[in-house]
């Protein structure tokens, strides 16, 4: 029952979306996966060595992930993860619209009360503070609940079409 | 109060960073192909936008103007903005690591979105206070995202169909781009009055 080419609805009836991982390394019973790369140059072969966003190498380092080694996987295979569809949603309205919005709300009373810029920007400051430490709040909860943690799906073909990025 | 909501409206709708202005095109091309894709990179560009138009301020009318340095502007700007994507990527991995693997991708494609600095040099022409020019940058970088997320379901449906071969991918998107454009300029027609 697929929607795109890269989501379809479970069992459960939630969407997934897709995303290629790649194995790099084993540690008992937990793989080591980095993500290829989907960003403005996706779509194409390379995307798994695309350099085009500066130190790629580094940033896939930081992006590495583990997931519990159930299916027998071995290095430098490439793996169909996915996540529920409305993760990306959620985790973005609690890393970038709450603190935002209560930056916003402290700027907006901090000049209604005072009139001045400069205590404006002082309530910004003061409302991205609490901002950020009520999205770490929201954040633990996500996590707390498996929400961030995207899924073993199927092994993916190396060569075959479609299986490269999937955003096209 | 009136004044800021129009100038607001005005930003997301009429003065459009991407339609009217032309502005983080690259992204609007690249980073449309689903839905979730332009949520994620419209919120995180919305965020680091107003966060940098609010730290430009400060450095514009605290720094540049006193001291005479509006010659350093641009180059002030664009260290600014790459702090703010440094920032915002750092407190993203602080919030929730598992977070930061999912919505770190985003990242490294704001820092050369000249959308970005184009809402604080907009801010500087605008001759704004502060919070007229926080909430500027705010509706241009909703308004930017708002554009992304209408492109992105337009080409998810355009997926769905069969194109052309010779229209598809960019040409097709460039046409519904093109479409969407002109849809927007209905809105230069809204009266204030």
């Amino acid at each position: 029952m697929n929607d795109t080419a890269d989501t379809y609805v479970d069992a459960s009836g939630r969407k997934v979306v897709e995303g290629i991982a790649r194995v790099v390394a084993l540690e008992g019973r937990t793989a080591w996966l980095e993500p290829e790369q989907t960003s403005a140059c996706g779509g194409c072969k390379s995307a798994g060595v695309c350099g085009a966003t500066g130190s790629t190498a580094s940033r896939l380092l930081a992006r590495r992930f583990p997931l519990d080694n159930t299916a027998g996987l071995t290095v430098g295979e490439r793996i169909v993860v996915g996540t529920y569809e409305g993760t990306l949603l959620q985790a973005s309205l609690i890393a970038y619209a709450l603190p935002l919005l209560i930056m916003i709300g402290a700027a907006v009373t901090a000049q209604a009360l005072t009139g001045s810029d400069g205590a404006s920007a002082a309530g910004a400051i003061g409302g991205l503070a609490v901002g950020v430490g009520l999205a770490r709040l929201g954040a633990g909860r996500l996590t707390a609940r498996g929400e961030l943690t995207p899924r073993f799906l199927r092994r993916a073909f190396n060569e075959g079409p479609g299986q490269d990025c999937h955003l096209d | 109060m009136q004044e800021l909501i129009l100038l607001m409206v005005g930003a997301v709708l009429v003065n459009n960073m991407i339609l009217a202005r032309f502005l983080g095109l690259c992204s609007f091309m690249g980073v449309t192909t689903r839905i979730d894709t332009a949520v994620g990179m419209g919120m995180a560009t919305t965020f680091v936008i107003t966060v940098s138009a609010a730290g430009n301020w400060v450095i514009e009318y605290a720094l540049l103007i006193p001291y005479h340095l509006e010659y350093l502007r641009t180059v002030t700007f664009i260290l600014v903005v790459a702090a703010a994507v440094q920032f915002t990527e750092m407190s993203v991995r602080k919030i929730s690591p598992p977070l930061f693997k999912m919505l770190g991708i985003y990242l490294p494609l704001i820092t050369t979105n000249c959308a970005v600095l184009g809402a604080s040099l907009l801010n500087v022409e605008g001759k704004y206070g502060f919070l007229t020019s926080f909430l500027f940058a705010f509706a241009s970088a909703f308004g930017w995202s708002l554009v992304m997320v209408i492109f992105a379901g337009l080409r998810e449906r355009i997926a769905l169909n069969n194109v052309p071969v010779l229209m598809a991918g960019p040409p097709i998107g460039f046409v519904t781009a093109g479409l969407l454009a002109l849809a927007f300029m209905g809105f230069s027609g809204i009266s204030t009055n």
